[in-house]
């Protein structure tokens, strides 16, 4: 769909997250500028997405920083405008990265660099970056 | 449910169409009031219905009025998509099973392409939940997800666009003489290779022709089922496997729902992909063919491509494998047009489309962490 030449182009930004009781840690830590996810304090277990209470031995979490390094564990390259707010980034790489913390422990976000570079297995580095319309830091990965 | 007396008998659609001008309510009457007049029934004879929807469509209770039925001894609104589809009939059938209500009206009706679209997102919104992680990103649709997992699969088992491609292929082959289908250009596989991208390793021909319409199929009890105009398609069995562990956390995205749901649904029938004769795969993208197919043991893992380039998929092969042309080319009735599509073939009226001596029919529903499938059958159990 193509809009015409009259007609002023759309706002469009990004969704943005609505944080609740059990995920406002994560945004708090991307706002101070720190990766940190949930993990439990008794097992240890890292959690993710958050709970009030590790899903495996019901203790209590909190929010601890995380190295940020991964791998890539798939990925695709958006190149059709689904989302809104993504028009003038594409193509882009969304991959899911498998955190070095623990097997499973998994985020979806964006590559950053060239798109031709990302693999299955790719090492990859966290950095946060403001999400437009709105006041919240999100990590996206670059390869290392 | 692993076991009930109930069968499909009426089965009714709208026809499909890229803007239907019309109310999800006008449509799921007609598909509605089409279903109980095929079965030879009359409005008196319903007092069960059950739908689904995502907030984009109408619940039981304005069908009811709107087709002259007073009112229901029993319904549900389920919010869900196509992985609800094959709980929902079977609950059809539990009701009936526990006596909560005698014949059930099954109906999904959307306008899928001129309102909202489920491969779309452009509205400004705020997400919360488990997705809010996925929303900074723009990560937040079924063609993004389910393109992610099948890269995983390529990376695994070697399998290749081509192979998603004869998948397209041979459903596109197989909605030609479908004159309901809303696409029937035969499909090669270069311009399948031509096609342009959507999320690599996705291209347009991967995903699901979103389209409007409405499809409804009558459940009811055997007494029922015995006394109506139309041959039961007898509900032999259903499973379902619904986890919460979603689109990044599932663990292997190389298999679906239905490596937990196949055992359960072969278990609970006694019966093997080896014993049906038509496969209504839900197709919302081909890869969710891929893995299902491969889940529920028609094929070997990574052999996908070649059960379908070699023809084993298709009429004169082993199991005809959306002889509608399914979701990918008949259209996106979110699965429910699958259940229509095996009850037809059961009952031998899918004219120049019939699987010959069509018996048995596997139909799933569902993609991802989030499905269920149920086993049809043209012979009572």
């Amino acid at each position: 769909m193509s809009a015409s030449a009259s007609e002023p182009a759309p706002v469009s930004e990004p969704p943005q997250p609505l944080p609740d009781l059990d995920t406002e840690g994560f945004w708090q830590a991307t706002a101070r500028g720190e990766l940190a996810l949930c993990r439990c304090h008794d097992c240890h277990l890292w959690v993710q997405p958050p709970h009030e209470r590790c899903p495996s031995c019901a203790g209590a979490t909190s929010f601890q920083p995380v190295s940020g390094i991964g791998r890539v564990f798939s990925y695709i390259v958006v190149r059709h405008p689904a989302v809104s707010g993504f028009e003038h980034e594409l193509p882009m790489v969304v991959a899911i990265v498998e955190l070095e913390e623990q097997v499973g422990l998994r985020l979806s976000a964006r590559i950053l660099g060239p798109l031709e570079e990302v693999e299955i297995g790719s090492r990859v580095v966290a950095e946060l970056v403001a999400v437009p319309g709105g006041d919240f830091r999100a990590p996206v990965f670059r390869l290392t | 449910m692993a076991r009930t007396g109930c069968a499909i008998t009426g089965i009714g659609r709208t026809a499909f169409t890229r803007r239907s001008g019309r109310t999800t309510l006008a449509m799921a009457a007609e598909a509605c009031r089409t279903a109980v007049a095929d079965a030879g029934l009359t409005m008196a004879d319903v007092d069960g219905m059950i739908a689904f929807q995502a907030g984009d469509s109408v619940g039981p209770l304005s069908v009811s009025r709107a087709i002259g039925i007073p009112e229901l001894a029993w319904n549900i609104d389920v919010l869900g998509g196509g992985n609800v589809v094959a709980n929902i009939v079977a609950t059809a059938g539990a009701a009936i099973d526990a006596g909560l209500c005698r014949a059930v009206l099954v109906y999904r009706s959307l306008n899928g392409r001129s309102g909202y679209r489920f491969g779309t997102s452009t509205a400004r919104q705020q997400v919360g939940g488990e997705m809010q992680f996925d929303a900074p990103h723009g990560y937040l649709v079924p063609p993004q997800w389910i393109a992610m997992w099948a890269r995983r699969h390529q990376h695994e088992y070697g399998s290749t666009c081509d192979d998603l491609g004869q998948i397209a292929i041979t459903q596109r082959a197989h909605a030609v003489p479908n004159e309901h289908a809303i696409n029937r250009t035969p499909l090669t596989l270069d311009e399948y290779r031509n096609g342009r991208w959507i999320n690599e390793p996705f291209r347009i021909y991967d995903c699901a022709y979103e389209i409007d319409g409405a499809v409804a199929v009558l459940v009811v009890g055997p007494e029922l089922a015995e006394a109506c105009a139309v041959s039961p398609a007898w509900l032999v069995g259903s499973a379902d496997s619904q986890s919460g562990d979603g689109w990044t956390q599932w663990d292997d995205p190389t298999s679906m729902y239905s490596r937990h749901a196949a055992p359960r649904l072969w278990n609970r029938t006694g019966l093997s992909a080896a014993d049906m004769d038509v496969a209504c795969m839900y197709d919302c993208f081909t890869y969710t063919v891929m893995a299902t197919v491969e889940d529920f043991g028609f094929c070997a893992k990574g052999g996908v491509g070649e059960y379908f380039s070699s023809g084993r998929a298709t009429y004169g092969g082993e199991v005809v494998v959306n002889p509608h042309g399914g979701l990918l080319s008949e259209g996106y009735i979110h699965g429910l047009n699958h259940y229509f599509e095996a009850a037809l073939q059961l009952q031998g009226r899918a004219g120049e489309r019939q699987v010959p001596d069509a018996r048995r029919a596997l139909v799933t529903a569902g993609a991802g962490p989030y499905g269920g499938a149920t086993v049809l059958s043209a012979d009572r159990p």
